[in-house]
């Protein structure tokens, strides 16, 4: 956020003339706390309603939030991962209308009207999504913090088809860090969905 | 494409115990419990190295909407330990946070601010700003460390004269840089005075009962009063093994707010504030005779550390254990400078000092002409400990070297550098070993039996991703031929049974003999209610020997530590790492093409786990040896960069299929299950490999980690 330049006497001596003035007029009580947002900007919440994996939310959202952020502080749906904040990890990725997005990268105001879906949303029922059974059973994982962002990846990666081959695989995988290194794990799960 | 074409009832998964948890976001990591009156807290760090910070200004950021409290050193709740100077020397904690206007280096936590919204806390915490008086710093550990001399490190065996004339020498120096352990999770932590005086945590760490111990000793209060949770563990490498400033800055804040607060770190505190593996420099001197018998070793060492902590990771401690020489001189020191502590890193100490060990070996093994391979079986001390003179209880090392040669296809290596070549591309083969002790601790287990039959198998110890959780039910399975399917596994909490933290390669080792004791414990106590009400049946029927007791549950609780053969024998894990590479005559990319790891563990108790641990440490060793490096900027005092995408560790593509076997030989004196560590020896040796391999691609000795294009160019 833009923050205009000013100084700390410049902010004291408003402040207090503020405070010596505690009796003049409502006007100009109004004219100094507009003076003031000019320097810090004030929260904002704006309407959002959103489908999250097929439930209907309807929010009153403050603008600075991301989609990670909503996801995991505000409804508590924690399987989407913060890795960096910086989209660059993968960890947070989830799908937006079919497509994977960096939900860290992603303020919940662009997501209006549109279906997310996470890691919480991908198996169907109690029944596990084909990706997620392969992941157990392929150990694509060992710690599994990145998993629910790898698993997310690895349903587009399907999607696209761009499991011709090992190398391929990789390539397209890439943009998923896992510090445990757990990659033959993962490659072996794809694999094994894409047959 | 639709998964769901061919609807079937729910397969059984066979996986990890957790595994269906992890694949489907709902194991809880630190940061993601929720609790009534959450605030938030983020930190605000020193922009300056060095010096005193003289004010901190908060007025614009106490104007933000959320803001609940502002901690700095002047107005922050007194933390105990930290009351007088020599109660502080006696904590055992070097940074003594939020405690003094003293700045020992760049991002050192100066403020924490607390906000009822992340939003308004991250926004809040942009707005404070400090001035300091500034003193100089110093952050340069290549222009430093001539400055200090190496002390000896160990008793030195023989002398450095009966070696001196050896026919055979190979000598020179290696550097690493500065590693981070960058786990994907990033360090959080959630306190909650939830009762008066009784504490409770929700964090990052490798041991909860570790954070039990520290909280107690610098809150001064009973350590029963702090309740530690860490049951998902989003990858440590060391880093969890400490308390780092976010746990006591989010207890501060929690009691000085009466409420909860949440603290995750961002990722570039990530780099400053919980730990790294410390640049370093060494020399290695290594000696032949005409027959490739090594006659000397001298390995110097020494590594960076802050200037308020006195970390030290023993970086030669390898030397004196590998290989069965007579004349060994280690010497080692650590160079302070104005960065945050170092750390153990995986495979601390002995993978730095592996990577110029093993490289030193390689280069003595082309001045003798010898094939490397045949130089490791002619020296490696397989029968006895060199340093301790005990036995190795086992030392399956050969078998590994062997067994690994064959896997990456060792025959096809030409002996004389540079000399395959596909295009644009040079060829080569490098292999090394690696080493590491195989330690046990005391740990505690409970096997807990409900009355619908399902036993729980119960432990403090955290699971970090290594498959713990999934040993303990193959252990409890194995000693109670219970089925898989009834045994369930709870772990990572305080008030579970105690149990060391899962670090240094130990922890299996430690908690197998727990888990087993455990169970001989519970069979005892079920046979003596099974005579109690004379019920006989055979097997035994566990639901009506309770029902005629009337009991609702049987617990059985028990310890396991090590014992009298710690004083006969020696233990080790080994492992042999052999890889093929491809290195870019015009670019100077290097591509791990293939990479085969064997690994001397005992008894794996679960391959598919034990693999991916030791594939996974292989990724590590690619990262190490080819990306990974964190630059300082000598000028400024500060880290070059913070983030992801500066840091580069292995991606997907950076690392082939990994082969990883094992020996599969039990050790019998360990303990009860013959299991040694994997996670450590798992990169122990690997860097080397590789640097050996480009060497044999292209005749470039490359003794500077990480081996970037730039230099395979330029050298």
């Amino acid at each position: 956020m833009e923050q205009p330049k000013i100084s700390r006497r410049f902010f004291v001596s408003i402040s207090a003339m503020a405070g010596a003035f505690a009796f003049i007029p409502a006007s100009v009580k109004s004219a100094y706390i507009s003076a003031k947002n000019l320097f810090i900007p004030q929260k904002r919440a704006l309407p959002l309603s959103v489908s999250i994996n097929k439930k209907l939310y309807k929010l009153q959202q403050d603008t600075r939030t991301t989609l990670l952020d909503l996801l995991r502080e505000e409804l508590q749906l924690t399987g989407s991962k913060k890795g960096c904040d910086h989209g660059q990890c993968g960890a947070c990725t989830v799908h937006v209308d079919g497509e994977r997005v960096l939900s860290c990268l992603t303020l919940a105001a662009m997501v209006q009207g549109k279906e997310v879906t996470t890691i919480e949303g991908l198996a169907n029922g109690d029944e596990l999504h084909p990706m997620q059974k392969a992941f157990v059973e392929c150990d694509g994982f060992q710690c599994g913090y990145c998993t629910p962002g790898q698993i997310m990846s690895a349903v587009a990666c399907v999607k696209e088809g761009h499991t011709g081959s090992v190398e391929e695989i990789k390539e397209f995988m890439s943009g998923n860090l896992c510090r445990c290194g757990a990659y033959n794990g993962i490659v072996k799960s794809i694999q094994q969905v894409a047959q | 494409m639709n998964f769901f074409k061919t609807k079937t009832s729910s397969p059984k998964v066979e996986g990890r115990v957790e595994g269906v948890f992890k694949v489907t976001g709902t194991g809880k990591y630190s940061a993601e419990y929720h609790l009534d009156g959450m605030t938030y807290a983020v930190i605000v760090g020193s922009t300056v190295p060095a010096g005193r910070i003289e004010s901190i200004q908060l007025d614009q950021a106490k104007q933000v909407e959320g803001v609940l409290d502002i901690l700095t050193h002047q107005n922050r709740p007194q933390i105990p330990a930290f009351a007088t100077k020599e109660k502080l020397d006696k904590s055992g904690y070097s940074l003594p946070v939020l405690h003094t206007d003293q700045i020992y280096f760049k991002g050192q936590p100066i403020a924490l601010v607390v906000a009822t919204t992340l939003e308004d806390a991250m926004y809040a915490a942009s707005l404070v700003t400090a001035t300091y008086r500034k003193t100089t710093a110093n952050v340069d550990f290549d222009g430093s460390h001539k400055g200090v001399d190496a002390e000896p490190f160990g008793k030195e065996r023989g002398t450095m004269a009966a070696w001196a004339s050896a026919p055979h020498v190979a000598e020179a120096e290696y550097t690493i840089r500065h590693e981070v352990h960058n786990p994907m999770e990033m360090h959080a932590t959630i306190a909650t005075w939830h009762a008066p005086g009784k504490l409770k945590l929700y964090d990052k760490t490798q041991g909860v009962n570790s954070v039990q111990q520290t909280v107690s000793r610098l809150w001064e209060m009973p350590k029963e009063n702090v309740e530690v949770i860490s049951e998902f563990m989003g990858g440590g490498f060391g880093s969890g093994l400490k308390v780092w400033p976010n746990v006591p800055l989010a207890i501060m804040a929690s009691s000085q707010l009466k409420r909860p607060v949440k603290l995750v770190l961002t990722r570039p505190q990530m780099f400053t504030l919980v730990g790294y593996r410390p640049q370093s420099w060494q020399k290695v001197r290594i000696g032949a005779d005409k027959s490739g018998k090594f006659t000397g070793i001298w390995h110097q060492a020494k590594h960076a550390t802050a200037i308020y902590d006195n970390f030290n990771e023993g970086i030669v401690r390898i030397s004196r254990m590998l290989y069965d020489v007579k004349n060994i001189k280690t010497e080692f020191a650590t160079v302070p400078l104005n960065l945050s502590a170092p750390t153990w890193m995986r495979g601390p100490g002995d993978c730095t000092g592996a990577f110029a060990l093993e490289s030193a070996v390689d280069e003595l093994s082309y001045v003798l002409k010898m094939d490397p391979v045949q130089l490791r079986l002619q020296n490696l001390a397989l029968r006895i400990d060199p340093d301790t003179g005990k036995p190795w209880s086992t030392n399956y090392m050969g078998e590994c070297v062997t067994k690994g040669a064959e896997m990456i296809g060792w025959g096809d290596r030409k002996a004389l550098p540079g000399t395959v070549k596909d295009g644009d591309w040079q060829i080569g083969y490098g292999m090394a070993v690696g080493m590491w002790f195989a330690g046990r601790q005391k740990a505690s287990a409970a096997i807990r039996l409900d009355k619908d039959g399902v036993i729980t198998v119960e432990t403090a110890m955290t699971d970090i991703g290594t498959g713990t959780g999934t040993a303990m039910q193959n252990i409890a399975h194995e000693y109670l031929g219970i089925p898989k399917e009834k045994i369930k596994v709870k772990l990572g909490q305080s008030t579970l049974p105690p149990a060391p933290s899962q670090g240094g390669s130990t922890g299996l080792s430690s908690l197998s003999g727990a888990v087993t004791a455990a169970c001989e414990a519970f069979k005892s106590k079920m046979d003596a209610y099974a005579s109690t009400a004379g019920e006989q049946s055979s097997p035994a029927n566990y639901s009506l020997i309770m029902q005629k007791n009337k009991l609702t549950e049987v617990l059985a609780e028990a310890s396991s530590g090590p014992g009298e053969e710690q004083k006969k024998y020696a233990f080790c894990s080994g492992a042999a790492h052999f890889c093929k590479v491809k290195v870019h005559s015009k670019t100077g990319k290097v591509k791990v093409e293939k990479m085969a790891s064997v690994v001397d563990a005992g008894h794996i108790v679960n391959q598919q786990a034990a693999a991916n641990q030791v594939s996974g440490a292989a990724v590590g060793g690619i990262g190490m040896a080819l990306s990974e490096e964190q630059l300082t900027d000598n000028r400024y005092g500060c880290l070059v960069g913070n983030d992801l995408a500066g840091y580069h560790f292995a991606v997907n593509a950076d690392a082939p299929i990994i082969d990883v076997d094992f020996i599969h030989k039990t050790d019998v004196n360990i303990n009860p299950t013959g299991s040694k560590g994997v996670g450590e020896v798992g990169i122990i040796g690997t860097a080397a490999a590789i640097a050996n391999a480009i060497y044999n691609a292209t005749g470039k000795r490359l003794r500077d980690l990480p081996i970037t294009p730039d230099k395979v160019l330029l050298s």
